[in-house]
């Protein structure tokens, strides 16, 4: 941390010199104001365009989204008026809405807990010296290169009740025994349909955790792990003194970059069920698209809801990661 | 010289994005000097770009354009699944379409959004179309949608299970259905395959409602979803599905995977258009000796209607191109281009004339004679969101409760009509 830190002041020292080495023999005093200005301008030329970039593609659709959520539209898109709030009561009074609340809180801590317990244990491994580690650690990257579409897809088919891969070997194995039936149908029940799309979520996130943490491992002085082996510290207890407390800030990272991605994750629970049976394997995200297709503004409000949550958890991620650093240093 | 140059190039840059972001969103006007340029916004049948559906507006639009030359048609055709979400944003964003072919005219003409049939179509073409289809597309009684292709269901079954299963003819009520089914998982194959799943659970509820005297409406006029017969049609079928004569998981099955299955001998039988026959010959392995189409069964008989859909072309009044409309819809309705459409994507026509001629092929004379006394759904203004929740949540009633799921899709359905 403290190496970040000074090669930042390092920067900024030679930024701050510059205006001063640019500054050369007296000018005129016009052409020197006209100089200034231009130089006090020049900041805006830089930022200018990321400014843009951010109110057209960040704050605009902030700006409309929250518009439509207070708009009374008909389900073909027809705007009739003002709706005042009350596309966020019907929302508040959907009867679906607790039930999916409680799944998304169970679909993001299940797949980030499972993630992160998982991709510990991955980046260890990936840390230590064997052959062919190279080719494994580019295995590692394809379910992240591959699209999280495509994966889902491929999930579902697999678990065809018919003549799905996995069906057909769990048929082999003596688990499954009649293809077509209940059993089979692994995506028709809501149980065992989140339980799949959980896995596969874990699947397409270990790759971008396991680097994350794999990179905090590498940073890690091997001096001190020598120096707890000489004071006869065992490996468990290095690992829980040296290693963990090491890793924390890339840990915090991973976790809340996670979390960010899984909650908003549509294309896994679309693909494989969406959403059915009814609504009984929706998340917030996936029933804000559910509710677009008759409820356009109640959609949008559902958007919002989502959008508060997501800035809930940024703003945790920003005290979380405030405090890591100041235990870090 | 070199800082002036890059700051200009960011001023520049800037600039471009900013132009760039403002860009979208303004719409087509009118063209000048005489002519008009029509928009035309459709659904795709298609499979893939081999056989999009632009294709065959693509070459009405250029035909039309030689005999028309002030007037230009620009076509833009959207897959089925994207089709509603398409529409919304079009809607939501005023830029209207002036000839949309798809879904829903009742809706919008209850935006007031579309011209009356009999301005945009000539007395003679208007007259041509089917009537049960025409009078679907009312709104307070006067004509906003116009058929342009259509649909009726009718049992598939697959000969070779049936013979393997030692059935001689296909069934008639609910009972022989079922005992049928039975016979035929006892071979390995699913016996009726019932997809409840999103994409078109309101047609095989309806078939299956019909059945028992039911439906979605009764017979005033009224939804009439939570009836008792609805209820104990859902009873029935939940059991044929708690007995294994279906697939498993209706509720998440989709009508392509079930269309998809029986293409490939692995169905037992099941509800189709002709839109099956098809996927049945881009599968290869059932020769048309294979299978057959039956009437629908019902409770105590077959049905002696059937579901019949159709998809509408309305006119919208947003771009005031009402006279270039109507020349290129009655250029549009000729009989060649109506049996193109169904040549190309097994369907059936819309025009009593293309109907005539059509019912000389016996594969779809079947499909035809259901026409005249099919059943449609509600013709009401906010039969997509009821339609919408039956999709979405219809599926669970053969697995939970079949009174409440209704119940509350009758309630969805009386507080908007």
């Amino acid at each position: 941390m403290s190496h970040i830190a000074a090669a930042g002041e390092a920067a900024d020292g030679a930024a701050a010199g510059r205006p001063g080495r640019a500054s050369g023999p007296a000018r005129p005093p016009g052409e020197r104001r006209g100089r200034r200005v231009r130089r006090r301008l020049a900041p805006l030329a830089w930022l200018g365009p990321a400014g843009i970039l951010i109110a057209v593609v960040v704050l605009w659709p902030i700006v409309t989204l929250v518009q439509t959520s207070l708009q009374d539209i008909t389900p073909i898109g027809v705007t009739i008026g003002s709706a005042g709030a009350k596309n966020f009561t019907a929302l508040l009074h959907n009867p679906n809405l607790p039930s999916i609340l409680v799944r998304t809180v169970v679909w993001v801590v299940a797949v980030v807990g499972i993630t992160m317990a998982l991709s510990l244990g991955l980046a260890q491994l990936f840390n230590q010296r064997f052959p062919g580690r190279r080719v494994a650690r580019w295995a590692l990257i394809a379910p992240w290169a591959a699209s999280v579409m495509m994966t889902a897809l491929i999930f579902r088919w697999m678990l065809q009740p018919d003549n799905g891969a996995i069906n057909i070997f769990l048929h082999q194995l003596g688990i499954l025994h009649q293809f077509n039936s209940n059993s089979s149908s692994w995506l028709g029940r809501p149980d065992s349909a989140m339980a799949w799309m959980i896995g596969v979520a874990v699947f397409v996130s270990l790759p971008f955790t396991t680097y994350t943490l794999l990179a905090g491992l590498q940073t890690m002085p091997g001096e001190l792990f020598e120096a707890a082996k000489v004071d006869g510290a065992s490996r468990w207890r290095s690992y829980r003194s040296i290693t963990l407390p090491l890793l924390r800030p890339a840990f915090v990272v991973a976790v809340v970059i996670n979390m960010m991605n899984v909650f908003n994750s549509f294309p896994i629970i679309w693909e494989m069920t969406r959403g059915g049976p009814g609504y009984q394997t929706n998340t917030t995200t996936v029933f804000m698209y559910n509710l677009k297709e008759s409820y356009i503004g109640e959609a949008a409000a559902m958007s919002i809801v989502n959008f508060t949550l997501i800035i809930v958890i940024v703003f945790c991620y920003l005290r979380i990661n405030n405090w890591g650093r100041q235990a870090a240093a | 010289m070199k800082p002036r140059l890059t700051f200009g190039a960011a001023i520049t840059a800037a600039a471009l994005l900013a132009l760039a972001a403002c860009g979208s969103g303004s719409g087509s006007s009118p063209g000048s000097g005489g002519s008009t340029k029509l928009v035309f916004f459709g659904a795709d049948y298609g499979t893939g770009p081999a056989n999009s559906t632009t294709k065959y507006w693509d070459a009405i639009a250029t035909a039309f354009h030689q005999a028309n030359p002030a007037i230009t048609v620009s076509v833009q055709t959207v897959d089925w699944t994207d089709f509603p979400d398409k529409v919304q944003t079009l809607v939501q964003n005023k830029q209207f379409p002036d000839i949309l072919e798809g879904d829903a005219a009742p809706q919008f003409a209850q935006s007031h959004l579309l011209y009356p049939d009999s301005d945009v179509l000539s007395p003679a073409v208007l007259h041509n179309l089917i009537p049960t289809f025409l009078k679907d597309g009312q709104y307070q009684g006067t004509d906003y949608g116009i058929p342009f292709t259509t649909s009726t269901r009718a049992l598939y079954y697959n000969k070779k299970i049936f013979a393997g299963a030692g059935i001689s003819s296909p069934p008639q009520t609910w009972a022989q259905l079922q005992s049928d089914a039975a016979k035929i998982k006892a071979k390995g194959f699913v016996g009726y395959g019932m997809p409840l799943g999103s994409e078109e659970a309101q047609a095989e509820a309806l078939l299956w409602f019909l059945g028992d005297g039911g439906g979605y409406l009764n017979s005033s006029g009224n939804y009439a979803i939570n009836s008792s017969q609805n209820v104990q049609a859902l009873q029935f079928m939940s059991q044929l599905v708690k007995a294994g004569d279906t697939q498993p998981s209706p509720g998440t099955t989709d009508r392509k995977d079930v269309w998809a299955e029986f293409a490939q001998g692995r169905v037992g039988m099941m509800l189709g258009s002709p839109a099956v026959i098809p996927i049945i010959q881009a599968a290869g392995v059932l020769p048309p000796s294979d299978y057959a189409t039956a009437n629908v069964p019902g409770k105590t008989g077959p049905l002696t209607s059937t579901l019949g859909v159709h998809d509408d072309i309305v006119a919208f009044n947003t771009g005031g191109h009402q006279a270039a409309i109507k020349k290129f819809l009655d250029f549009a309705y000729q009989d060649t281009y109506q049996l193109q459409f169904d040549h190309e994507y097994d369907l059936l026509p819309a025009t009593q004339s293309a109907a005539a001629t059509m019912a000389r092929n016996p594969m779809f004379a079947a499909f035809l004679k259901n026409i005249p006394n099919s059943v449609n759904y509600p013709s009401k203004a906010n039969w997509t969101t009821v339609q919408d929740q039956i999709q979405t949540t219809l599926g669970q009633a053969v697995t939970g409760n079949p009174q409440k799921i209704l119940n509350a899709i009758q309630q969805t359905a009386a507080t908007g009509g």
